[in-house]
């Protein structure tokens, strides 16, 4: 290894949910502009161990490669971040890898991030056009309303604003920073708001927006640049109104 | 969770009653003690005139549970559960946010054990009657000294943060500027109440009344 750069790598291996997890380290030959992904591909093309022992390719999600498909979220340093845009060169190295952990795990670093899509579909994240006839055309979109949609449309549900908030555990449903902002998103489109109240009356069961306790964590690790912490205020503000004075006002 | 529910679930009316009683009315009788505390400021005989004017209101005891004990302890004792169901992880996130969500809770527990004791001392102990001799008396005890400071500065910082919080909780500030706003008055609130509570805590130390210009020259 005369002249060449190495990059040394810690994977947390765990051959499934209830199995014994193990680490693993590896040594890479460095190239310009790598990734984690790349590590993980070139461990799997010869997957071999730092000291030699000859070992099994590392399962994990990934697809896009460039932080539009949210697979491949992991723990990368003890953080939770996208692979695909973690370069090598910018982390302290070992590079510390193992699976999220707010989500059941699957293999090595796959999780089940159903919980997700679950909680999406509680909430009715989507707009309503299907009926038994034609319902013809929609109202138009302001474009303010579509400069301010557009943002929050970005969400990839690679849950890493659920991993880093401190409400987001075991003891608690806690449905998490992106679901409260895809109700947002929906809420203020002109044809979704025809589901509003339903929308916020799910955000106000158990597990809901009330369980956001203002660390402001998931603004900070999302990818996507989300504003999160002002969904949640808005959606709160809607949420109190409809809960607390839709008895009095309507 | 579920979508078919209209009526919000226990969970999220707690939750709203608890972040509305450590503003009101526990953050409000914070504000109203430490004003009527700093009469020690200008005199002790303003103090004790102050003293006994609260400890003759009417319906005193409605008042006292009411508006303070019960909202009291119902905002402490909850804020523990919420406190037990979370998880902080400021080690591995090391944001401001995150601080402030843990040592909100350190601080809520100070404050609460600072309060159940100085009810013991100052006003169960009293039986409601306590006067300027007794509480400098009190300080001159080192020990009740530093717990008086720190029960102040808990209180404070507690109360700080809950602003923020709750401003920003509530839908009040919403947008990024809005929320920097509300920490920036958050955190006038906890340095003013800190610098008032520390000036009354030295006033009963060292009987010292940098007001008492304001009382007419006999
Ligand atoms: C001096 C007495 C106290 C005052 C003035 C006070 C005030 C406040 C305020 C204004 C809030 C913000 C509400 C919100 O988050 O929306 C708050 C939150 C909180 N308080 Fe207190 N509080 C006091 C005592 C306590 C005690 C004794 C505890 C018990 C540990 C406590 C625990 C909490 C917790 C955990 C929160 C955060 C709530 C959340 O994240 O939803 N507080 N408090
Ligand atoms: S809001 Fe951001 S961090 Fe959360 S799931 Fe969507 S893209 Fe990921
Ligand atoms: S592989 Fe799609 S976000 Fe990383």
């Amino acid at each position: 290894m005369s002249e060449t750069k190495q990059v040394i790598v810690k994977v947390k291996r765990q051959a499934g949910p209830k199995e014994v997890a193990r680490w693993e380290e590896f040594s890479l030959r460095w190239r310009p502009s790598m990734n984690v992904i790349i590590c993980l591909r070139d461990i799997a093309e010869n997957p071999v161990t730092r000291d030699g022992k000859k070992t099994t390719p590392i399962s994990y999600d990934s697809n896009c490669l460039e932080e539009i498909c949210g697979s491949c979220a992991m723990l990368i340093n003890g953080r939770a971040r996208m692979a695909c845009s973690a370069l090598v060169d910018q982390l302290e190295q070992p590079i510390r890898i193992e699976a999220m952990s707010k989500f059941p795990l699957v293999r090595d670093l796959i999780v089940d991030r159903q919980f997700m899509f679950e909680s999406l579909k509680r909430v009715k994240a989507w707009i309503p056009i299907d009926g038994t006839y034609n319902l013809g055309e929609g109202p138009r979109v302001s474009p303010e309303i579509q400069g301010k949609g557009y943002p929050l449309s970005n969400c990839i549900t690679c849950g890493n604003c659920l991993e880093v908030c401190p409400q987001v555990n075991e003891n608690n449903q806690f449905v998490g920073a992106a679901i409260i902002s895809q109700v947002r998103l929906f809420n203020m489109h002109p044809t979704g708001a025809m589901n509003k109240s339903e929308r916020l009356s799910a955000l106000m069961g158990p597990g809901g927006i009330q369980e956001c306790a203002n660390a402001q964590n998931c603004v900070h690790a999302c990818p996507k640049g989300i504003p999160l912490t002002e969904s949640i205020a808005e959606v709160n503000r809607d949420a109190w109104k409809q809960a607390l004075l839709g008895w009095l006002v309507g | 969770m579920s979508a078919t529910a209209t009526q919000p679930d226990l969970s999220y009316l707690l939750r709203k009653l608890h972040s509305f009683t450590g503003l009101l009315p526990v953050g409000a009788f914070l504000a109203e003690h430490f004003w009527s505390n700093s009469a020690a400021l200008v005199s002790a005989e303003k103090y004790n005139a102050t003293s006994q004017e609260l400890q003759t209101i009417p319906f005193r005891l409605i008042v006292e549970w009411g508006g303070i004990f019960l909202p009291l302890l119902f905002h402490g004792g909850y804020g523990i559960y919420i406190w037990l169901r979370g998880k902080s992880n400021v080690s591995a996130y090391p944001w401001v946010g995150n601080w402030l969500y843990l040592t909100q809770r350190y601080m809520g527990i100070i404050a609460f054990a600072y309060i159940g004791w100085h009810l013991y001392t100052e006003r169960w102990l009293t039986h409601g009657r306590s006067r300027y001799a007794n509480v400098a008396e009190d300080m001159q005890n080192p020990w009740y000294l530093v717990f008086f400071i720190v029960g102040v500065l808990a209180s404070s910082f507690h109360l700080g943060v809950g602003i923020w919080n709750f401003l920003c909780k509530w839908g009040l500030a919403a947008t990024v500027k809005a929320q920097q706003a509300a920490g920036r008055f958050g955190a006038f609130v906890g340095v003013a109440f800190s610098v008032v509570g520390i000036l009354i805590i030295l006033s009963f130390r060292f009987d010292w009344h940098p007001f008492s210009a304001y009382l007419p020259t006999k």
